[in-house]
């Protein structure tokens, strides 16, 4: 289901000039509260299936401080369980990614060993070894007693490992609902394959990278998008979709590569992708998948504080491109969207600034999220949409956060 | 096939040409530095990710490409923090079959802040910025050494705001 624009008030405070209050990216309280009731509460994409390709490859991430690791099971299914060893606390796989296959110095191959004191636990979870269990416990602790915590997992949606820290959320097809439905045939149709990673830990607050993801108005600090898409033809056209859950999507338009020097169109491209195409799907709470003609971005965020946080960039083709094809795709990813590319630098420069004037201790002032223009390009539609969502689960109005959300003069 | 007795030599001036390439660099002289590369001039920047255990390519260009890269600098929002590069070359090594030259150097890349952050509090600042090697191919041309190839291999994974700088 989507939400037309014409559904004021489901979506829109309905202010002459809607505004969101400073303070919800600089206080820190707001901040422990949204790890809380929206970082543990929603699904979240973590990884690739295409990282975790063979039985007892992991990875690990962190979701709202809590270390998980994420495992490919010797029977090929993936499972997620927190990575917190059950006797001492300690962490249990260390590395960003690997295969249990490998020994490590305390354990045995294919297991999961916490190097502290040898606890070992299989690609299920199941703890299978601990050393001088029976002089040490007796008969009051058995391995069941001490299995890894498994955490909601499911490989959907382009082949993303989705997370949620909440046993309680709706599912993970209801949280989403219908805001793939405009990528739909590119990310499922074949499987895809990641190609790209990098991160950048930058001073600035999460919602503030999600609302460069979620507003096109700031093309005018790109002279790459300038040239070759606001000044061509069906740009101002392009819409957005609001879903329920605070997702939104961005309609397509045919970008003219050429119109940038030394750049050339993208004959590549994915099934059912027009060419030289442009969907955006921006997923509530930070996740944001972008395809442009031949390669998706997908980023996705660790909010570290309400200064603080680490976004991941992964760049995908498909998993049966061609040596030569999976080079051009390379290239054209890296134009602008490699951590050397013309508009990710400057994207990131833009909420490093909003980092400086908004940083804990400054004083609160108002962001206006104020552009209406039917939901077009230039429309402030999915940044507004964001933060009813919001709102909705924080409980505390986005203009006003002191006060309950739904009760303020908003 | 290069007489032993000119080995040295052509050493010598490879060494030069890395040092004198970073300076040039250093100075966002970049056509004076392209002016050291041969017209089949290829710069790739890469990193491997032990995330998702791949070698990736961050930046390729050919030597036009590097061009239009550095002259379209002016049109694009950047940090103006001016990059220092500390090289070291370790090795250069002859390649007896082509008449070509390699060699590896070490490198570290600090950037002292302009404009990036908050110019009042952070301008005159110098941060390291990344580390890594340049793997570089040479060849001869009426006994000069000119780059051929510039692999930047990088060690620093987590780049922050990136660049738009050739490194």
């Amino acid at each position: 289901m989507s939400i037309t624009a014409n559904e004021s008030g489901s979506y829109d405070s309905g202010q002459a000039l809607p505004f969101v209050d400073s303070r919800l990216y600089t206080d820190q309280s707001i901040f422990e509260e949204e790890l809380g009731k929206i970082w543990k509460g929603s699904w979240l994409p973590a990884v690739h299936e295409s990282e975790l390709a063979a039985p007892l490859d992991f990875r690990t991430i962190t979701v709202a401080r809590e270390p998980i690791v994420i495992v490919r099971g010797s029977d090929g299914k993936v499972r997620a369980f927190r990575n917190v060893c059950p006797h001492r606390g300690n962490l249990i796989v260390r590395k960003p990614a690997g295969n249990l296959a490998l020994a490590e110095p305390s354990g045995n191959a294919n297991h999961m060993t916490c190097m502290f004191h040898a606890w070992q636990f299989d690609s299920f979870g199941r703890c299978v070894d601990i050393p001088r269990m029976k002089q040490g416990y007796q008969d009051r602790l058995t391995k069941a007693d001490v299995a890894l915590t498994e955490v909601r997992s499911e490989v959907a949606y382009g082949g993303f490992v989705w997370l949620c820290l909440d046993p309680g959320a709706v599912s993970l097809a209801a949280y989403i609902g219908d805001a793939f439905g405009i990528m739909r045939e590119e990310l499922d149709t074949e499987p895809l394959d990641v190609f790209h990673y990098h991160k950048a830990y930058i001073n600035s607050n999460y919602k503030l990278w999600h609302d460069t993801n979620s507003e096109f108005y700031h093309d005018y600090m790109h002279y790459f998008n300038r040239a070759t898409s606001m000044m061509q033809k069906g740009y101002f056209e392009r819409t957005y979709t609001a879903f329920p859950h605070g997702h939104a999507t961005v309609g397509s338009m045919e970008v003219k590569y050429d119109a940038y020097e030394g750049v050339a169109e993208r004959p590549l491209s994915f099934p059912g992708m027009p060419r030289n195409g442009w969907k955006m799907v921006d997923l509530f709470p930070g996740a944001t998948f972008n395809i442009r003609g031949s390669s998706l971005r997908v980023d996705t965020m660790t909010p570290l504080g309400p200064n603080l946080v680490m976004i991941e960039f992964r760049g995908l083709g498909l998993k049966r491109d061609t040596a030569a094809e999976r080079h051009q795709r390379i290239r054209d990813h890296n134009t602008i969207w490699g951590p050397f590319g013309r508009n990710l630098h400057e994207d990131l420069l833009g909420i490093t600034g909003q980092g400086v004037a908004m940083r804990p201790g400054t004083e609160p002032r108002h962001i206006l999220h104020g552009r209406r223009e039917n939901n077009t390009i230039h429309d402030e539609i999915g940044m507004r949409h964001y933060y009813q969502e919001w709102g909705r689960v924080m409980g505390r109005s986005p203009s006003d956060p002191g006060r309950a959300h739904g009760l303020a003069a908003e | 096939m290069i007489a032993i007795d000119q080995q040295e030599s052509v050493k010598a001036a490879v060494r030069e040409l890395i040092y004198r390439a970073s300076l040039l660099l250093d100075g966002e002289r970049f056509g004076e530095w392209l002016d050291l590369c041969a017209p089949e001039f290829v710069y790739r920047i890469k990193a491997y990710s032990p995330e998702i255990r791949k070698e990736m390519i961050w930046l390729e260009h050919d030597r036009a490409g590097m061009q239009t890269l550095v002259e379209m600098l002016p049109r694009h929002n950047t940090d103006h923090g001016q990059l220092s590069r500390h090289a070291t070359v370790y090795t250069v090594e002859m390649d007896g079959e082509r008449d070509g030259v390699s060699a590896v150097t070490s490198f570290a890349c600090y950037r002292t802040m302009l404009d990036g952050i908050n110019s009042h509090l952070d301008a005159g600042e110098t941060q390291l910025f990344l580390i890594g090697k340049y793997h570089d191919r040479f060849r001869l041309e009426g006994g000069r050494p000119l780059f051929v190839e510039r692999n930047v291999l990088l060690d620093t994974r987590r780049l922050d705001k990136g660049s738009h700088y050739p490194i």
